[in-house]
């Protein structure tokens, strides 16, 4: 079961996290479930891998305000490294930045 | 629209009510679900919180309750449509375009352009802390719901320009931003547009006015500045200076008439380069003025007060300050005209005219043409009246003792004067404290006067007469009496209109009118005078046509009361 103490050992800003959700703990939580188990994170994969970068950026834009907004700094922090990329449509190998994300990703997941 | 209300049917009152009595609507366009929750457990406990994931529910949404939305919170990213493509869609519609939108953004960039398409405030991701964004949504849907009446109280419904109060304040809010820049004052007025209201209906005025006031929109909005309906059919611009307004003129006037070419003419006053340092009110008076000389003129639709308007305007200002002390220290000439019967081989004296002039210490003789019409356009007339009366009265009473004669002196009694109940007992007062007979005093009273309101005037004309007064009544055939009125008026002398005289002896001229109104002076069994007669030929044929009485420059000009007694001792 996801907690606070397990969501702040992970290095979420938990303190930024919980203020953004009126600190109420159990919304926040209910919340960093729904968010750990966006299907955007593979679509994301799928997107790049496959050369749609226009793709590629609506979602990993779409995922790095939703990460932000609560403060999941793991992850959020290659989101939007990756964002930036795909924004200006940089011909780069995004392998090691989207297995950064799955790795942060899976992590929180692993918290669940 | 919405809380305001614009809606005219009796549904959209109810839904009003109903939107008075719940919370405040609020619409979350936003297709992720961690931020739409986040936001919707920010407002739900002040607001009705509404949801869209996709910009085309989201639009369904609006057109659906437009009338009850106080607000938008727009995701920029959805999965159908751009956040920018939805609030262009929003800016094109009249009612949805009222409702205040927030965009939500994680980028800068399109920070500035979404305020620019119309969004009024950005939250950026991630959001800032609840109580700012609670604040933010508070002030904004609290500013729309303060724009929104002020709209609704600023605006003349009929063409959505500014009303006559607002206008002045926005126009004074001009100048402010825009200082020394040179700046006209426009005011456009419908000729004859009490006719058109008439002939055609208020409906088709109205509908006259809106495409005005969309031509008049469509103006300020190209070229700045702001614009009003005063009232009725007058339109007023207060915009950036430009050299000629003919292409103004032309587009109202096209707008106006809408497919009927040239049945609606517009005129339109400009004060070019306004003085501000002259009230903004005044600015438009000017402008106005400039558009009155061209009121009934055909070809010209474009006029502009220039320097000999102003100084006709503050001549008349002048005279008008002035009136008072010109009465108190009787700068206002008492004059009279003899008039003569020519009926006898021998013309003879038989009455006289008194006339005002007005000899001013540093203007000299002012004209009555100038002073008199000004005086009757703010009721001063009256006092001047009264003036020239008891001079007139006490000048009959003088010549009584000296040279022991006088003959009858006609005064003018305006139309003010008619309407005043207290004239029998002023003209009472004049016969008594000089000691004069009722028949020493005659009455001019002008045919326009008993056009307006005949009844009233028939009946102090006649009171009058059982007083003993003689009355005239001046100009006759300028007025337009109909024949039938004339004929039931209690009168006991026609004045013939000075303009037959001159006409009729001008270069081609006739003399036929001259001939009905001596008909019908005669079938009235009264005497005919005619004044303006200038030469022994006039005389003589107005004698032939059967004209009694003579007055005018061949006889003499109007004399001061010294010379007259050269005439009464003859």
């Amino acid at each position: 079961m996801l907690t606070i103490d397990a969501l702040r050992a992970y290095g979420a800003d938990v303190d930024d996290g919980l203020r953004r959700c009126m600190n109420n703990e159990g919304f926040y939580l209910k919340l960093v479930e729904k968010a750990a188990a966006d299907p955007s994170f593979e679509q994301l994969r799928e997107a790049v891998e496959g050369g749609d970068l226009g793709r590629g950026f609506e979602l990993a834009h779409a995922l790095k305000g939703v990460t932000a907004n609560l403060s999941l700094t793991p992850v959020e922090t290659p989101v939007r490294e990756i964002t930036e990329l795909l924004r200006s449509r940089t011909e780069t190998d995004y392998g090691p930045y989207l297995d950064r994300i799955a790795e942060a990703k899976q992590k929180l997941t692993a918290l669940l | 629209m919405s809380k305001a209300g614009m809606s005219m049917d009796y549904a959209g009152e109810d839904r009003e009510r109903v939107a008075a009595m719940r919370k405040r609507q609020v619409l979350i366009v936003e297709d992720e679900f961690v931020n739409r929750e986040i936001l919707k457990a920010y407002l739900e406990p002040e607001y009705e919180v509404l949801c869209a994931d996709t910009g085309g529910k989201a639009r369904e949404m609006i057109r659906a309750g437009f009338d009850t939305l106080s607000l938008i919170l727009l995701d920029l990213n959805l999965p159908d449509l751009h956040g920018m493509d939805i609030l262009r869609w929003l800016r094109e519609d009249v009612h949805f375009s009222k409702i205040p939108v927030i965009v939500m953004t994680s980028d800068k960039e399109s920070e500035v352009e979404s305020l620019t398409i119309g969004a009024v405030d950005f939250i950026t991701k991630p959001y800032p802390m609840p109580k700012v964004i609670q604040a933010r949504v508070r002030r904004i849907i609290e500013l729309n719901e303060t724009r929104d009446l002020i709209r609704e109280t600023s605006r003349d419904h009929l063409t959505g320009l500014f009303n006559r109060e607002y206008f002045f304040h926005y126009a004074e809010q001009y100048d402010h931003f825009h200082g020394e820049e040179p700046t006209d004052a426009v005011v456009m007025d419908v000729n004859h547009f009490r006719m058109i209201n008439e002939r055609y209906g208020k409906a088709f005025a109205d509908e006259v006015l809106r495409r005005i006031g969309i031509a008049v929109k469509a103006f300020v909005k190209q070229n700045g500045g702001v614009a009003c309906r005063r009232e009725a059919d007058r339109f007023l611009v207060y915009c950036p200076h430009r050299a000629d307004y003919t292409a103004l003129a032309e587009e109202v006037t096209a707008a106006a008439g809408g497919g009927m070419k040239g049945k609606i003419r517009i005129r339109l006053g400009v004060y070019s380069g306004v003085d501000k340092a002259v009230a903004m009110e005044q600015r438009f008076d000017r402008a106005k003025s400039a558009a009155d000389t061209i009121r009934n003129s055909y070809n010209v639709t474009v006029a502009s007060y220039d320097d000999a308007l102003h100084e006709k305007e503050v001549y008349a200002e002048r005279l008008l300050d002035e009136f008072q002390e010109a009465i108190d220290q009787k700068q206002f000439l008492v004059f009279f005209q003899p008039k003569f019967d020519i009926r006898p081989e021998k013309p003879a004296l038989c009455g006289a005219e008194a006339l005002v002039r007005w000899k001013h210490p540093e203007l000299g003789m002012i004209s009555p043409g100038v002073f008199i019409p000004l005086f009757e356009s703010n009721g001063l007339v009256r006092e001047l009246d009264h003036y020239v009366w008891r001079e007139a009265a006490a000048q009959i009473k003088a010549w009584k003792q000296n040279p022991g004669k006088t003959v009858p002196v006609s005064i003018n009694v305006s139309r003010v004067d008619m309407m005043d109940p207290d004239l029998p007992e002023i003209l009472r007062g004049l016969i008594e404290d000089n000691g004069l007979a009722y028949g020493d005093l005659h009455l001019e009273i002008t045919e326009s006067a008993y056009t307006q309101d005949a009844k009233q005037i028939a009946d102090t004309v006649n009171t009058l007469r059982d007083m003993g007064f003689v009355i005239e009544m001046d100009d006759f055939g300028s007025g337009y009496s109909s024949l039938n009125m004339v004929t039931t008026l209690p009168i006991d002398v026609l004045k013939l209109d000075m303009g037959f005289v001159r006409s009729a002896f001008s270069e081609g001229g006739d003399t036929r009118m001259i001939r009905v109104i001596v008909d019908i002076a005669r079938s009235l069994n009264v005497p005919m005078i005619a004044e303006g007669v200038e030469t022994k030929e006039q005389m003589l044929a107005l004698k032939e046509l059967g004209c009694d009485i003579v007055q005018g420059y061949y006889f003499s000009r109007p004399v001061p009361a010294n010379e007259f007694e050269a005439f009464l001792k003859a």
